[in-house]
């Protein structure tokens, strides 16, 4: 048992901001790839990061936020309170692809095994299991003879149960959610077509104030209905094709 | 139920596999090898396959349509651009992929997992399998098990695969053999062409005896590293301080397996 107390929760910010954190990010392009292989120009890339900026990924920041909120179960006995399978519901009728979905669930499960051995006591974990039982738990997902999960714990989610173990408040974990999302765009363009990193990086540094526009609209949230609902059809539809392609760089 | 009865019996189902890694350069023939235990070993052991691609699933679907193997055991994950990361550093994928297997389908024997195709430096961690093979072949090149590399020189078994193609390539076997011998320090390489019986023979017994090993408790994971050592039998007499890494495992020099300076 490895129970991570004493550390600083900014360290653990940084660490979940980390590319290197061991959870398959190196897999995911923020949609870019199936973007690009659509026809949507290099030169629009800062503009697709404001755009994801704009809609998915307030879905996906508060889907964060709120699960934050319910993990640290502040009105857990109340009548009617949200569960986090209330949380995941929320955020599956926002995400209308199953290709996202399902993307959003494999990682999901990556940082879901991370947060089992960081934090295996928390009372955090404990509402996630208790909400979501065999969700995400290994060996209940896959359906057999293929290798798709059936049915998962999103990454937003697990993110939200991993900050209320971690101690980070929900400005931390909304800025966190949006800006990893700007840096996976930022670095799979660096595969996908190639320019100068340091041009890259000015994007998503430019990207600050679209940032805290995110965090500005989510990070008081509490309530699974108040989740934003921006979609993004074009994303989705581009998702659902890359989803069936061959020869991608990126799974998503 | 009968075989509930049988004293050996009392022990809890086991569900750890021996998870084998299957690495080498790209076209090296890992997919065949796979397939060519799976057809050797499929009816006395409980076997499973974890296929890593950088593109889609093509290796997994190759293994299915060789009708070797219930499609069900053969898997894939996909590694991105980065096939060395999924096996090497980041390893959730596989993991996750591998422990999925052997809940669904308890208790494996063996679960193979294949790397996708990279360099000659491209080892698995020891945190993912148990075992690895590395895999060369003769059209490759007679010259690359003298080039050496973490997985040359120290994956549990190398495998000079394709020999039967030596001919027409211009390689000679032993030779090729050889080199890989004196690069691996008494390690264990094999001649493979799946035209060969007896050369399938040695390979299955090989499995045989790593699974035995396992499942005795006595077989320790070894990491090839992640780059190659110096190689001494040449430089013996170089003035060097002996302080780099092959010897900081041990803290003793007198090793006769990671020197040749005897």
């Amino acid at each position: 048992m490895h129970q991570v107390t004493g550390t600083h929760p900014d360290v653990l910010l940084m660490l979940l901001a980390d590319a290197r954190l061991p959870t398959g990010g190196h897999t995911q392009s923020a949609g870019l790839e199936p973007a690009l292989r659509a026809g949507m120009a290099p030169r629009d890339v800062p503009a697709y990061m404001a755009a994801r900026l704009a809609t998915t990924v307030r879905v996906e920041a508060g889907t964060a936020v709120v699960a934050r909120h319910v993990a640290l179960g502040p009105a857990r006995a109340a009548d009617g309170a949200p569960t986090l399978a209330d949380v995941r519901a929320a955020w599956a009728a926002r995400t209308p692809s199953p290709a996202l979905r399902e993307t959003s669930e494999r990682l999901g499960r990556g940082y879901l095994r991370l947060l089992r051995r960081l934090w295996p006591d928390h009372p955090a974990l404990a509402v996630l299991e208790e909400d979501l039982p065999t969700r995400g738990r290994r060996g209940a997902l896959t359906v057999a003879g293929t290798a798709r999960p059936a049915a998962g714990v999103p990454r937003p989610l697990v993110l939200g149960v991993l900050a209320a173990c971690a101690g980070l408040d929900a400005v931390r974990l909304a800025r966190l959610v949006a800006y990893d999302d700007a840096q996976t765009v930022a670095a799979a363009s660096l595969k996908l077509e190639p320019v100068d990193p340091a041009e890259t990086t000015t994007w998503v540094l430019a990207a600050g104030p679209d940032i805290d526009d995110v965090v500005a609209e989510v990070s008081h949230l509490t309530d699974p209905d108040h989740i934003p609902a921006h979609g993004a059809p074009l994303m989705e539809q581009w998702a659902e094709h890359h989803a069936r392609t061959t020869e991608r760089l990126f799974s998503a | 139920m009968p075989e509930n009865t049988a004293p050996v019996d009392t022990q809890p189902v086991r569900t750890r596999s021996l998870r084998l890694g299957v690495a080498g350069p790209v076209g090296t023939g890992k997919s065949s090898l796979i397939a060519l235990v799976c057809r050797e070993l499929a009816d006395e052991l409980s076997l499973g396959v974890i296929t890593n691609d950088i593109y889609t699933d093509e290796d997994a679907r190759f293994l299915r349509s060789a009708g070797v193997l219930d499609p069900e055991r053969i898997r894939a994950v996909e590694t991105g651009a980065c096939p060395h990361t999924a096996i090497r550093d980041d390893i959730t994928a596989n993991l996750m992929a591998v422990e999925d297997l052997e809940e669904d389908f308890a208790p494996l024997d063996v679960v193979l997992v294949e790397s996708g195709g990279d360099n000659l430096t491209a080892t698995f961690s020891p945190a993912l399998v148990d075992a690895q093979i590395f895999v060369l072949d003769v059209a490759g090149g007679g010259d690359v098990a003298r080039k050496g590399g973490p997985g040359i020189a120290r994956a549990d078994l190398l495998v000079v695969n394709k020999t039967d193609l030596a001919p027409y390539v211009g390689v000679d076997v032993a030779q090729m053999v050889s080199d890989g011998e004196a690069a691996r320090e008494g390690r264990p390489v094999l001649a493979l062409s799946r035209e060969d019986p007896a050369s399938r023979a040695r390979l299955k017994a090989w499995v045989y005896e790593v699974l035995a090993a396992h499942t005795g408790g006595h077989h320790v994971p070894q990491d090839p590293g992640p780059m190659a050592p110096h190689f001494h039998a040449e430089d013996e007499d170089h003035g060097h301080d002996h302080a780099h890494d092959d010897h900081t495992h041990d803290g003793e020099h007198a090793q006769p397996r990671d020197h040749t300076h005897a």
